[in-house]
């Protein structure tokens, strides 16, 4: 399987190079461009224009622009002062060489943009799906087994529900009945923050920090939660009907085992696809509830450096975005492996 | 290695991360920058500000008997207790780039610039200049100021205030804003800036004075190292090889201002405290400011309703209306506007820049333009979509200093049509639709339909107004088909394909202003001949006067009378030829717990313009 492993890596590299191309192409060829105002300044003054183009590198052709994206300029002379006249080595060194340029709207290093905010996002989306296993599976086994039951209806409802409402409306209405009409009994204050990742007048406290989690968690996992335990259930149901299952209970196997160690193992093997697309999410955060409960994370950078038109964070959220893709795809095979034996890695 | 043995290194690798990033979040809160500590040269009496309160001891009362020595001592009383220290919350959508505007003016970077970093002057809400870093203002008068007559050179002399000091100690020096200007004007690292095109440099006279060479006469000289946008960077603590829009300062400035920057959480919050050696005695008043970040402005809006948040700018009407009704919120309204919402035309064909070669077949008829404009009932759209916040406004020279009459063109959609006839549109398939027929600009039959675009970023309200705009004009025959782009697609440079750098629209609507006291820029960048080129100012409309060119190229000068009557000219032939239909000027209201005292709203600047005047009233 190592061989297996390395043989998919080295795969990746091609891919991602082509990949890195395409997605450098449609950022730059996209409608707009990043010297046009923000904010205050409907118009760019047309002199700043010029100096940022050139500040931005924007002044170069665009197969220019991507070679100097990729591997720098520090070994080729570039016209720094706007003179015409190229008197100096450049000074990016290229993604390949860990320099991904740095952002067009604060003009830090794209790497200090992105790390500032992914631990948050991490932080939350692994809440957020440590919640979703915790309750989308049992949940998913339970209406599996007792299909057609109060519970099973029950969850089937509320299933459709969580995945009908809007994430956005959701977070509001969170909002508005934890924060705005329940209070603290005790001190009468707001029963839970609407936002933020902490209170800003204490240090570390455990208690503060779930407190800031709920909101969110909630409101992000309760599509995943329907989604997943629809999901499961459906997969239970195709394998608890299968003669292998008929099989492990003649022999005289416990329901529990029966279900645990022979039909769920089986019945995630479909999870499992559905689990490796969503592991980007982790990176890439969520941009709702980011913007919702004023989480800083990386959801809210993609959004900004989107419509700002932030082409070098836009380019570096999405190469990691696809490079984590691609590992978890691989994740995925390999799970595969474990799950059904019948699976080799060739 | 057997696969089950791989699994559990999977699976323990897994948990491993699952842990860790957990960890990170939970443990992600580095240690608070520390402001720079003042240094004793601050707290010397010559060159920081001196306590008041501070008793002499030669003051002390004498007692008047001698205490007897079998006496015990009196009971000292116990300390007054510490007075709690006073915190405001100003929440904003938008994480700022930094303490430069010049970097990115989203309008929330000259809010912190306001809190830590002083200019020479600047203008407060009724748009009066006042002195920041200048010991005085510098006018002809008083020898501050030399013009030549002959060469239209200019030269300024700046004094300084001898006790404003960098949060370090060092003192605030002439050398200071002459490498303020000497990094914003380096071609490499350096940016473009108001004035710029008229200073040759600046030379130092001593310690706290410089002089300013300009080439040509420039008005805003009052404003040039001020406003909303200029403050002094201190030479010792940034590192000017770094560049001036990238160096470190621009994100962890050394204040001179009331404030030091305290702790930034990018994307959540950044926290202030007051500046010991500010330079204003006594103030700032509030102990700790912290700027809250917090994207949607429904949020916002709740946290100010819940007492979360005591600060909050740029409402829009709807807001305003909202949060009047809160007792515990204030609103503050600006005295004057900035903003004004216009309809541009597009004199020259689509997807051209000449309109000479390439007239546009509807809009290059100045009585079309006229007819638009009496067709549009403003009051109508302020009133029903702005709430009666946003206030009509028909020419560009309406607000202070330079005021012109210019009579208020009326409403009469009757008047319009008759317009449109005379100009040879009308209608006659029936169809509701006008057509040329006999109309100067455009083939025989040609149908008055065209494209009406707005910004997206702008928000539900415009594209009501859009709407509204549509409807007047669809009942005097002219059909509008309405689109919605972003910003940065609308406003591109012509080489990214920028649809009005590209001559690529019909009639587009959006709203500009300019800052400050000095309209000359605004005037050029909108209307002035050599502005239409591509990429090179933003007439792009396409409108050609060689006289306006001239008026323009005359108010570079000192004389306000004169200035007043150069503007009002200009303004004249504006309302003669319409190259752009202004329609209404947009409200520019703050919110603010009404525990908060000294908040005044202002175009000419942003919230915290004064905030070292605030005060909190439990």
């Amino acid at each position: 399987m190592g061989r297996y492993i390395v043989r998919r890596l080295l795969q990746a590299i091609p891919m991602l190079f082509l990949l890195s191309l395409v997605l450098f192409v449609l950022v730059n060829i996209a409608p707009g461009g990043p010297l046009a105002g923000h904010g205050r300044s409907r118009r760019p003054d047309p002199e700043k224009a010029e100096i940022l183009k050139r500040q931005f590198g924007l002044d170069q052709p665009l197969p220019i622009q991507y070679v100097v994206w990729l591997i720098g300029n520090d070994w080729m002379k570039v016209d720094a002062d706007g003179d015409g006249i190229k008197e100096s080595n450049g000074t990016r060194r290229g993604i390949l060489r860990g320099d991904f340029g740095f952002s067009f709207k604060t003009r830090q290093p794209v790497l200090d943009e992105i790390l500032g905010r992914l631990g948050n996002t991490v932080y939350l989306m692994t809440a957020t799906l440590l919640i979703v296993a915790i309750i989308a599976i049992p949940v998913g086994i339970i209406s599996a087994i007792k299909q057609y039951s109060f519970f099973d209806i029950g969850v089937t409802t509320l299933s459709f529900m969580g995945q009908a409402i809007p994430e956005f409306w959701l977070g509001m209405i969170l909002i508005l009945v934890f924060y705005v009409w329940l209070k603290n009994p005790a001190t009468g204050e707001p029963l839970l923050p609407p936002g933020g990742m902490k209170s800003l007048d204490t240090g570390f406290n455990l208690w503060d920090r779930i407190q800031h989690l709920i909101l969110p968690v909630t409101m992000g996992a309760v599509g995943w939660v329907a989604w997943y335990s629809r999901f499961l259930r459906s997969g239970m149901l195709d394998v608890i009907h299968q003669d292998y299952i008929r099989t492990a209970r003649a022999k005289g196997l416990s329901e529990r085992v029966v279900m645990l160690r022979h039909a769920l193992k089986n019945a995630f093997i479909p999870l499992v696809t559905i689990l490796a697309l969503d592991i980007p999410y982790i990176f890439a955060g969520s941009l709702y509830v980011e913007l919702i409960f004023s989480w800083p994370g990386m959801g809210r950078l993609y959004y900004q450096a989107a419509t700002g038109r932030d082409y070098p964070v836009l380019m570096a959220i999405l190469i990691f975005a696809s490079m984590f893709t691609v590992f978890a795809n691989l994740l995925a095979d390999v799970a595969y492996g474990y799950l059904d034996p019948r699976i080799r890695f060739e | 290695m057997p696969r089950e043995k791989v699994i559990k290194a999977l699976a323990l690798g897994t948990l491993f991360v699952l842990l860790a990033s957990s960890l990170i979040g939970c443990g992600a809160t580095p240690e608070p920058t520390q402001p720079p500590e003042p240094t004793d040269v601050a707290a010397e009496p010559t060159k920081a500000p001196e306590p008041t309160q501070a008793p002499e001891p030669t003051e002390a009362p004498e007692p008047t008997e001698a205490p007897e020595p079998t006496e015990a001592p009196p009971p000292t009383e116990p300390p007054p207790p510490e007075p709690e220290e006073s915190s405001i919350v100003i929440a904003i959508p938008e994480d700022p780039a930094g303490f430069n505007p010049y970097v990115s003016d989203t309008g929330y970077e000259q809010l912190l610039m306001e809190l830590t970093m002083l200019g020479l002057t600047d203008l407060d809400a009724e748009g009066n200049l006042f002195l920041e870093l200048a010991a005085e203002l510098p006018t002809i008068e008083n020898g501050g100021v030399i013009t030549n007559p002959v060469t239209w050179e200019m030269t300024v002399t700046w004094q300084l205030r001898d006790d404003v000091y960098w949060a370090d100690g060092e003192q605030v020096t002439a050398d200071d804003v002459i490498f303020t200007w000497d990094a914003i004007s380096d071609p490499e690292g350096g940016i473009w800036a108001e004035g710029i095109d008229y200073t040759e440099g600046l030379e130092k006279v001593s310690d706290l004075s410089f002089t300013v060479h300009y080439s040509y006469t420039y008005p805003n000289y009052a404003l040039h190292f001020g406003g909303e946008n200029f403050v002094v960077w201190p030479e010792h603590y940034c590192d000017a090889s770094q560049g001036f829009v990238a160096w470190d300062c621009n994100r962890e400035p050394l204040s001179n201002g009331p404030y030091l920057l305290e702790d930034w959480q990018t994307g959540d919050y950044i926290s202030f405290v007051r500046n010991p050696t500010y330079f204003e005695e006594g103030k700032p008043y509030i102990d700790n400011i912290l700027v809250r970040i917090v994207p949607e402005r429904a949020v916002i809006k709740t946290m100010l309703v819940e007492g979360d948040a005591d600060a909050y700018m740029w409402l829009t009407p709807t807001e305003i209306d909202d949060l009047k009704e809160e007792d515990h919120i204030g609103i503050t309204f600006s005295p004057t506007t900035r903003w004004v919402m216009r309809l541009i035309p597009n004199l020259a064909a689509r997807g051209s820049i000449d309109p000479d070669a390439d007239p546009h077949p509807i809009l290059s008829d100045v009585r079309v333009r006229r007819a638009i404009r009496m067709a549009i009932d403003v009051d109508l759209l302020t009133q029903e979509i702005f709430r009666g916040y946003n206030e009509p406004v028909w020419t560009e020279l309406f607000r202070p200093p330079y005021v012109c009459d210019i009579p208020r063109p009326e409403y009469s959609p009757d008047g319009a049509g008759d317009l449109l006839t005379e100009a040879g549109w009308t209608d006659e398939d029936g169809d509701g639709i006008r057509e040329c027929h006999g109309c100067e600009t455009a083939e025989e039959g040609y149908v008055m339909s065209m494209e009406n675009m707005i910004y997206a970023e702008y928000g539900e309200e415009l594209e009501l107004a859009q709407q509204l705009v549509a409807e007047m004009l669809g009942e005097i025959g002219i059909d509008l088909q309405l689109s919605i782009v972003e910003g940065p697609v609308l406003w591109a440079d012509y080489e990214s394909g920028g649809i009005e750098q590209n001559g690529d629209f019909d009639l587009n609507m959006w709203d500009d202003g300019y800052p400050g006291l000095d309209p000359t820029d605004h005037l050029w960048a909108y209307y002035y001949s050599a502005a239409a080129e591509p990429d090179y100012g933003w007439n792009v409309g396409r409108w050609y006067n060689a006289d306006f060119d001239a008026l323009l190229d005359e108010a570079y000068v000192l004389d306000e009378e004169y200035r007043q009557e150069l503007f009002c000219q200009m303004a004249d032939i504006l309302e003669e030829e319409l190259p752009q239909i202004l329609l209404w000027s947009e409200v520019d209201a703050d919110a603010y717990a009404t525990r908060l005292e000294g908040v005044q709203a202002t175009v000419n600047d942003i919230m915290t313009w004064n905030v070292a005047d605030w005060k909190v009233n439990e």
